[in-house]
């Protein structure tokens, strides 16, 4: 038999701005549908209720009640952000999880999220244990601060979704968690009145007209001549009555990218106050990707412009991290070096969860750095150095000398993995060799000839009357296109100062450079 | 029973002239040092026997010399015994010379190296101080041989107390910290000094080949051990028919 946990927020528009904003709880608080002083009231917090303010208020209205009322503009991206959240939770303590489709009607404002419970009690000692932890972890994600949550337990999907609808009207301060067992499902639906069952307004309309009121009303009345009468939809309404409703198997997790975004109620010209507010989404990110054992990978930024233009752009991490200081002054860097053109109305910050880097420590092998440690590490070196300048260094698969590449760097336990599958890989065995220093970019070189070879050399870097020399070698490539095409005549040089430095003429721009130094 | 007075004194006399000059010999402290921090090789014979074994672990060394004087093959030796010993090491690039084909020859084990391309000197010391406040890193190398007009001006700009919050650093951490540099920098916060001059450059063959390097190492700062030897060694370079 499967076992289902339903985890219901009655009201998310007030949640939602609740988890952006903490500091709001405890204060009259009324979520409006739109701007101005006209627009309705959607949601309404208990303190708000208690001065007299009702959902469908106008904000003018409401204001006359109560003058410390704040009113926050309903922000879908806000709300789904949040129900994302959720679903953050869910799959933070079940393998299985999915967000129940939005409804309209008296039930809008609902975010539910079906958590597979089935086999869980192995885990969490008990059925009621998981849903506790269920609880607990969707509270730790910012949901403690409104109404709700409320977590119940039932067979079905539909029967824990009605069962965390009726305790919430029953027990509104009460135990937040609820367990059904099989046996008391149908007795407990058969109480319940109809409009928990979410019916249409059509098919509700009808049966009140009946004298239907409760489910055990419902399912006294004859299926047949029942569906007859009120169609199709009336037949669903008695399977779900009846517990019967067929419903899918809860999917498994595919999706790991996540959004935290907000739309802002003014317009905000300055960086500052930007920071400010990515600050807020991060760290609600962050939160989700900890719940799930994630780090931050590369993150999306999204700023919606005054005026209708839009400002995306990519900032990449050396490595997988959790910092919060860290990434913020990336953000705020990557936001000095290039402003928005336009004041920002909406921010929208994206992240693909990646695991968390791990290491097995090696009993014959030095420890290296732990891999969340060096996440930060990385990210601060990134900060500092600026983005592509930090990682690991290979030799590039070009002839042209002094070719590189950086790669991420990697865990020990990633270097030895591979080394493992390809253990001819590896460098040269130590020896004593002179090295060459690079000079980015090379320096350029005034050269006296004695015929056809440098005689006499002044740059920053060597100067005096040439010693000895070796040379030239050619390099030359690139010769399909103006742009890659290249011919470098190379001298090893030994000037008077002592320097012994790599000389090359471009046979191409006519110029003299130095450009690496043997050390 | 206690010992007469005069009897004392003179006890106390003889310890401190047996300690004294043994303490003026070094002996005691390097000994005490070298216990309880390991050192890292550089895989030159002459060079580790000059240093009394290797850089120290969690101290601050300079190796200073002018171009080609053989300081970047010195310190791409130490980086490929360290990390053919299984070590994570730093490279903190402040000039932005580091070649990879370079150290590959040279034995450096490239996928254990953290290169940090810092783009000025302010950055490059900060860099450093990171990456020796984050625990792991056998090694931390600080190239700071730029262009010798920055390097003066630069040097100009750093006070004394950035070197000894480095070394402060460096004692906090496991790791050992060498700076690279165009003339002596750190002056006193730095445990070991080595300057290194070019002797003698070899050009053989038929074309002439640069063959070898012959460098000198001159120890001219040790906090327990006695200064002013030399050492001299031989790189073999790249292009070397024996390479």
């Amino acid at each position: 038999m499967p076992r289902i946990a339903c985890c219901r927020i009655p009201d998310l528009p007030l949640s939602a701005a609740l988890r952006a904003d903490p500091e709001l709880k405890g204060r009259p608080l009324a979520i409006a549908s739109g701007p101005g002083p006209r627009a309705e009231l959607v949601s309404v917090s208990p303190e708000a209720g208690q001065k007299g303010i009702r959902r469908l208020d106008r904000v003018a209205q409401a204001r006359t009640l109560c003058s410390e009322l704040c009113v926050k503009v309903a922000s879908p991206a806000l709300e789904n952000a949040a129900r994302q959240a959720l679903l953050d939770a869910a799959l933070s303590c079940a393998p299985r999880a999915a967000l129940a489709a939005p409804l309209s009607g008296s039930f809008a404002a609902e975010a539910v999220v079906f958590a597979e419970a089935s086999g869980m009690e192995a885990v969490f000692q008990s059925e009621r244990g998981f849903a506790t932890a269920l609880l607990e972890r969707v509270r730790r994600l910012g949901f403690g601060l409104g109404c709700g949550p409320w977590v119940t337990v039932a067979s079905s999907q539909l029967v824990a979704r009605v069962a965390a609808r009726r305790f919430a009207i029953r027990h509104p301060e009460g135990d937040r968690v609820e367990l059904l067992s099989p046996r008391s499902e149908r007795a407990f639906l058969a109480s319940l009145p109809l409009d928990l069952l979410d019916p249409g307004d059509t098919v509700q309309a009808a049966l009140t007209r009946f004298g239907v009121r409760t489910v055990r009303d419902l399912l006294q009345l004859p299926r047949r001549a029942l569906g007859t009468r009120l169609g199709p939809e009336v037949l669903e309404l008695i399977a779900c009555a009846r517990g019967e409703a067929s419903e899918a198997p809860l999917p498994c997790p595919t999706e790991d990218r996540r959004v935290e975004a907000l739309d802002l109620e003014f317009a905000i010209e300055r960086l500052e106050p930007l920071n400010f507010v990515i600050q807020g989404l991060l760290s609600r990110l962050l939160e989700r990707l900890e719940a799930r054992q994630l780090a931050c990978g590369e993150i999306l930024l999204r700023l919606d412009l005054e005026g209708g233009g839009r400002d995306a752009r990519r900032i990449g991490l050396a490595a997988p991290s959790l910092d919060l200081r860290s990434l913020v002054r990336l953000v705020g860097h990557a936001l000095e070096k290039h402003p928005p053109e336009a004041p920002v109305v909406g921010v929208a910050v994206e992240t693909q969860g990646q695991p968390l880097q791990t290491d097995q420590l090696d009993l014959f092998r030095p420890a290296g750095p732990a891999p969340d440690s060096l996440g930060r590490t990385l990210a601060r070196l990134e900060l500092l150095c600026g983005g592509g300048r930090v990682g690991s260094p290979r030799e590039a698969n070009d002839h042209r000398p002094h070719r590189f590449e950086i790669e991420p760097f990697e865990s020990r336990a990633t270097v030895r993995s591979r080394k493992a599958q390809c253990p001819e890989s590896g460098a040269h065995p130590p020896t004593a060799v002179l090295a060459v220093r690079a000079l980015r970019p090379p320096v350029t070189a005034e050269v006296r000839l004695s015929g056809s070879v440098p005689d006499w050399i002044r740059s920053g870097v060597a100067h005096g009357r040439v010693l000895h020399l070796s040379g030239p070698w050619r390099i030359t490539g690139g010769w399909w296109s103006p742009e890659s095409r290249f011919a470098y005549d190379y001298f090893d040089v030994h000037t008077s100062d002592g320097t012994i430095s790599r000389l090359r003429f471009d046979h191409i721009s006519g110029a003299w450079h130095i450009d690496a130094v043997y050390d | 029973m206690s010992r007469p007075p005069v009897q004392t004194a003179r006890a106390v006399e003889a310890l401190l002239r047996d300690l004294g000059s043994r303490l003026r010999r070094g002996e005691a402290a390097e000994a005490a040092r070298s216990s309880h921090t390991g050192r890292l090789v550089t895989g030159l014979g002459p060079i580790d026997a000059l240093l009394g074994g290797g850089f120290p672990r969690g101290r601050l060394c300079e190796i200073a010399g002018h171009p080609s004087s053989g300081r970047t093959s010195l310190a791409l030796s130490l980086l490929a015994q360290t990390t053919r010993a299984g070590e994570t090491c730093a490279l903190v690039d402040g000039a932005d010379g580091f070649d990879p084909s370079s150290a590959n020859a040279a034995g450096v084990v490239l996928e254990q190296v953290l290169w940090a391309r810092a783009p000025g000197w302010s950055e490059a010391l900060r860099s450093t101080e990171q990456l020796l406040e984050a625990p792991g890193f056998g090694l931390v190398l600080l190239d700071l041989t730029l262009d010798p007009r920055l390097s003066r001006a630069s040097r100009m700009h750093t006070p004394p107390a950035t070197w000894t919050r480095l070394a402060r650093a460096a004692a906090g951490s496991d790791s050992a910290l060498v700076v690279l540099s165009l003339a002596r920098n750190t002056g006193t916060a730095a445990e070991i000094v080595l300057e290194m001059r070019t002797t003698r450059a070899s050009f053989r063959g038929s074309p002439a080949l640069l063959e070898e390097l012959e460098t000198e190492a001159r120890l001219v700062r040790h906090r327990t051990a006695p200064v002013e030897r030399s050492v001299r060694i031989r790189l073999r370079s790249p292009h070397s028919s024996t390479a």
